[in-house]
């Protein structure tokens, strides 16, 4: 018995020697660690050296303090704030295409020097908490926190004790890793989840980070009430949602934010805990922000823009709210005081805004702000009225905060455009303070972004847009500059607003922004060299802006082409882009595309394009031979007018089969300007020059369809463009583009080399050299190649070999000298796709009619079946499905195109309502050659259409449908 | 390639047989015509001698009947059924070709793809 007990004792002497040893180890691990990080503080609080931003940092943090400054937090505090600026501003890159803005957000800060982008690896401030957590955990007998039932707070606490537990062995295990830090929090973070398998513990972390739910509310429950914290979640990470809600309900003043937390979408912020960390702990200068973030981050900056100081001193001292929270903070103490050479916010005050920014964003004092009830974010009725407010200041202020709240996000755009904020917005936007009109400008700039267009009517409605052209001609502040052609450019997104901002604000934007950036001068000083063209941010949303207006239809057109100085400008700014080889970015993208609207029908919208039209070339088939098919016409099958283009179009063919080489370009005798200079022949080499150089897919295509369209449609301007494309040695550019990557810009390409072999020489050239790459990017069979091209194109290019191989059975021998006939038989038989089918249907039974072909390709073992319309595609099907509908750019192309008669016309409004493959879908698919692809086209489908007149000019032979 | 009346004519011709399509009341072949000697052959663009005032295809359907028959656009139609169609007036033609109690005609066609390709194998 004794012997039991002294050994009994002499075990438990042992074993609490064991503990006591576990426990020094403890203890000194967390010694050392908050060295480590008093150390780090300190170092972080000490103006940051460039080195000591990691370089994989994240694009957040810049923003985040941007909100900061920006939102304003509270009325009372309005008056005292730090004046924002920082801008966010999104913009709509919507192309040509209204449809589908592409979601590409662009960021833009201006620098107040005060932020920099930090890293953003971010379990920090959870494991800030943590750390300190496990000294205060009573610890187990072996050693380690106590798991369970030891906390009295409850059961989230005893989940955040586990968590605990596990951090403080990762501490104690890896404590060379606080070594490599080299910023406190991030840092400290960092090397915290460096040693554990870091994916698993990061991913955990966000993972329950995710699984708190709060983070999605955010956004309004956060302006409306502080209920949104996210250290909240950070607390609970471990925790089960439940355990979420349990403890955030009581902290949270407003019923409605806890709504919010629970429909919220955690999913998708996991990033965002990042920022926010960042942000805080961003003290160096802020660096520009590249554009193109990526919406997610920006989401997450702008989240946190919406939060003003208030919230966000208190959201950092939300993690300390709960019970574990209270312990700590008097722990915690010591580092802050010592860590921040600042001055610690004064929590009384009343206003977080007005605090120190460091202080205010880590000082425990906060949670003294915190407590006060006197403390709440205007809501959005509050917000909107204070645009009202007689004091200045508060209205620009109270923009500011909308433009945050707006940020991305749908719902309060909503809202403020239910809560009538728009017109208010509007109307301070003449009002005369800068600071005013320049917060109202940037949130309508970001009410105005995004898919739904009731914003941008709303804009519309109350006059916005005369409104903002007023204060673009008014104001020389480039922020305020920027900030309105952003919004317009959002505006000009919506096909019905166009018009209205061409009415309203072409020659404006023209004069005020694209002329003076492009470097063009009206008349040149004789003594001064040409400018080059400054590609600022307000030429590139100006440019954008008309790039969207160009397409909006032949009147939109028209005026741009008539808007004074706005072709010489833009030709000039992509001059200047080539001379600089700087060719790749956003403006030259958007001038490119302007020319290439512009190009598109050109010879038939200039006035006195008669003058020029080819008189043998009267009415080119595609343009005006559908058009003028007549309903009425059916009865006989006799389209008597239609007849005649067809001759017309012959006769012409003849007769530039004798003029391809003795092509003399017209002289001039004074300087092309405004319109004129968009086909002339000196543009080929523009554009050549862009397909050469630019990188830029956008550039590329809109280059090539820029050609395409100068290149369609029988005057004396396409023939010369025709002609200079191939003497300025543009057809092997061309072809070389057909091995490109991107879909749009092969297709582009190869729409262009159809309409340029309408020139004899040009076929056979293209006809020897760009086969094999035409017929190597088209599928074998249902494979596709490794382009995976889409369907258009492989059409566009099946169209252009018919186009090549018509008329030239030397072209047809290189077709199967390239070894296409497999591949058509396989399209033909296997495609998919009717159209490929028609489309390659149409080159073989081409390639059929050289009958001197025949023994070749009997030889490689086809016979006529191969060579056959396959069984599947009924005559009517076909009838329609053929036409390349692309072609309608390519007025002259469409020999065996759609409209003969009107029994075509009605099949085929029949099948624009219901078919699949329908052509109108393609010329939604494809917008960005020019919206007005598919009002032509469908135009060309009804009777009675412009051009009419012309064919009236002969007397009409003949042409009867049989 | 030039059709003078009266004179005997050398053409390579292309035997092409098409089955009209039934569409409601009304019989396709899927082409259209153009020419005749009531016509300015003049602005024919696809005869070679601007005198000839022979039939002319304008335009074939695609995948109708006419191109799956193999008629191209540009093809001077010489015979419809056996009767001659170079000496015709235009609507003499069409009526020739739409008989609405045939449901097949046969062309004889000649084009210039035609004479080339001969030319080229006898070269």
């Amino acid at each position: 018995m004794e012997d039991y007990d002294v050994r009994s004792a002499a075990s438990i002497l042992a074993s609490v020697k064991e503990q006591e040893a576990r426990f020094e180890r403890l203890t000194r691990a967390l010694e050392e660690e908050r060295r480590h990080v008093s150390l780090q503080l300190d170092r972080s609080n000490a103006p940051p050296t460039g080195s000591s931003v990691p370089p994989n940092s994240q694009p957040l943090a810049w923003q985040q303090v941007v909100m900061q400054e920006q939102s304003p937090s509270n009325q009372t505090s309005l008056a005292m704030m730090q004046e924002p600026q920082e801008v966010v501003e999104e913009t709509v890159t919507i192309e040509e295409d209204p449809g589908t803005p592409t979601s590409h957000v662009s960021v833009v800060t201006s620098d107040d020097g005060t932020t920099r982008r930090t890293e953003t690896k971010v379990t920090k401030m959870v494991k800030t908490v943590t750390t300190r957590t496990v000294r205060q955990v009573p610890l187990g007998p072996d050693g380690l926190p106590l798991p369970e039932g030891s906390s009295p707070l409850g059961s989230y606490t005893d989940s955040i004790d586990r968590r605990y537990l596990k951090n403080g062995e990762r501490y104690i295990t890896t404590p060379q890793a606080t070594s490599t830090l080299t910023r406190s929090y991030n840092n400290y973070n960092d090397s915290y989840s460096d040693t554990p398998p870091p994916d698993a513990d990061v991913t955990d972390n966000y993972g329950s980070l995710s699984r708190g739910g709060n983070f999605r509310p955010p956004r309004y429950p956060y302006a409306m009430a502080n209920s949104y914290r996210p250290e909240n979640s950070y607390v609970t990470l471990p925790i089960r949602k439940d355990d979420y809600g349990h403890m955030a309900q009581p902290q949270v003043p407003m019923g409605s934010s806890s709504v919010d937390l629970n429909r919220s979408q955690p999913e998708r912020f996991q990033p965002e805990p990042y920022g926010l960390e960042d942000d805080r702990r961003s003290l160096g200068p802020e660096e520009e922000e590249p554009y193109d973030l990526e919406p997610d981050y920006s989401t997450a900056g702008r989240r946190q823009g919406t939060l003003p100081g208030t919230n966000r001193g208190r959201t950092m001292r939300e993690g300390y709210e709960d019970p574990i929270e209270a312990e700590l903070i008097d722990e915690r103490h010591p580092y802050i005081h010592g860590m921040y050479a600042a001055p610690l916010a004064q929590p009384e005050r009343g206003s977080m805004a007005s605090l120190d920014r460091l202080a205010g964003r880590r000082s425990p004092s906060i949670d003294s702000i915190r407590k006060d009830p006197r403390w709440r974010d205007p809501d959005l009725q509050e917000v909107i009225a204070m645009l009202g407010h007689p004091i200045d200041p508060v209205k620009s202020n109270a923009a500011a905060y909308l433009q945050h709240l707006c940020y991305e996000n749908d719902k309060i755009k909503k809202d403020v455009r239910q809560l009538k904020g728009i017109p208010v917005l509007t109307g301070l936007l003449d009002h005369p303070k800068a600071e005013v009109h320049r917060k109202a400008c940037g949130a309508l700039r970001n009410i105005s972004y995004g898919k739904d267009h009731d914003n941008k009517v709303a804009i519309k409605n109350c006059d916005g847009i005369p409104a903002l052209i007023r204060l673009l001609r008014k104001t020389n502040d480039m922020e305020v500059r920027e900030l309105i052609t952003g919004t317009l450019w959002n505006l000009s997104s919506y096909e019905p607003l166009k018009m209205v901002i061409i009415n309203h604000g072409l020659q404006t934007m023209t004069n005020e922004v694209i002329i003076p950036h492009s470097g063009w001068e009206h008349e040149p000083n004789e003594d001064s060299k040409p400018r080059d063209a400054e590609w600022t941010t307000v030429f590139k949303n100006t440019s954008g802006c008309l790039r969207n207006v160009s397409s909006d239809g032949a009147e939109a057109r028209r005026r741009l082409r008539e808007c004074e100085g706005l072709v010489d400008a833009l030709l000039h700014a992509l001059q200047s882009a080539v001379g600089k080889k700087d060719m790749d970015n956003k403006s030259v993208e958007n001038c490119v595309c302007i020319m290439r609207n512009l190009s598109y029908h050109v010879h038939k919208e200039i006035p006195g394009a008669e003058k020029f039209t080819d008189p043998s070339a009267l009415q080119a088939p595609g343009s005006a031979g559908p058009q003028r098919k007549k309903k009425d016409d059916a009865g006989c099958f006799g389209g008597k007018k239609a007849k005649e283009e067809w001759f017309n179009q012959g006769r012409k063919n003849g007769e530039n089969d004798k003029n391809y080489d003795t092509l003399d370009l017209p002289k001039r005798t004074e300087p092309t300007k405004g319109f004129e200079l968009l086909y002339q022949p000196e543009v080929v080499r523009l554009y050549l020059s862009l397909l050469t150089e630019s990188q830029n897919y956008n550039t590329l295509e809109a280059a090539a369809g820029a050609l395409q369209n100068l290149s369609a449609g029988q005057w004396t301007w396409s023939n010369y463009i025709r002609a200079t494309v191939r003497k300025e040695k543009g057809l092997p550019i061309l072809v070389e583009l057909l091995r490109s990557d991107s879909d749009k810009v092969v297709r582009a390409v190869a729409i262009a080399l159809r309409n340029l072999s309408i020139d004899r020489r040009n076929k056979d050239l293209i006809g020897s050299y760009a086969m094999r790459d035409l017929v190597s990017n088209l599928p074998s069979g249902q494979q596709r190649p490794a382009k995976n091209l889409e369907e258009d194109t492989v059409v566009a290019i099946l169209n252009t070999i018919h186009e090549i191989v018509t008329d030239s059975s030397e072209n047809a021998r290189s077709l199967i000298q390239a070894q296409a006939i497999e591949k058509l038989v396989a399209i033909n038989k296997t495609s998919q796709s009717s159209r490929e089918n028609k489309a390659a249907s149409h080159v073989l039974q081409t390639v059929w009619s050289y009958k001197d072909l025949r023994n070749a390709l009997t030889k490689d073992g086809w016979n006529k079946s191969h060579f056959q319309p396959t069984a599947t595609s009924a005559p009517k099907a076909a009838k329609n499905g053929k036409p390349g509908y692309d072609d309608t750019t390519l007025p002259l192309m469409e020999k065996n195109q759609d409209g003969y008669s009107t029994i075509d016309q009605r099949d085929k409004d029949c099948k624009y309502k219901s078919a699949g493959d329908g052509s109108v879908d393609l010329a939604e698919r494809e917008p960005l050659k020019n919206d007005t692809h598919r009002k032509h086209y469908i135009r060309s489908n009804r009777p009675a259409v412009s051009l009419l007149d012309a064919c009236d000019v002969k007397p009409q032979p003949v042409d009867s449908w049989v | 390639m030039s059709f003078i009346p009266g004179q005997p004519v050398t053409a390579v011709v292309q035997r092409i047989e098409i089955r009209k399509l039934r569409q409601g009341e009304h019989l396709i072949l899927g082409f259209s015509i153009g020419g005749g000697i009531d016509q300015d052959p003049g602005q024919n663009p696809f005869s070679e001698d601007k005198s000839d005032k022979g039939i002319y295809v304008t335009r074939v359907t695609p995948g109708g009947p006419a191109e799956v028959a193999g008629l191209m656009m540009g093809d001077k139609v010489m015979q419809v059924n056996g009767w001659d169609m170079t000496m015709v007036t235009h609507d003499q033609a069409r009526k020739r070709l739409t008989k609405k109690n045939e449901d097949v005609v046969r062309l004889l066609v000649t084009r210039k793809s035609l004479e080339q390709a001969v030319r080229h194998s006898m070269m």
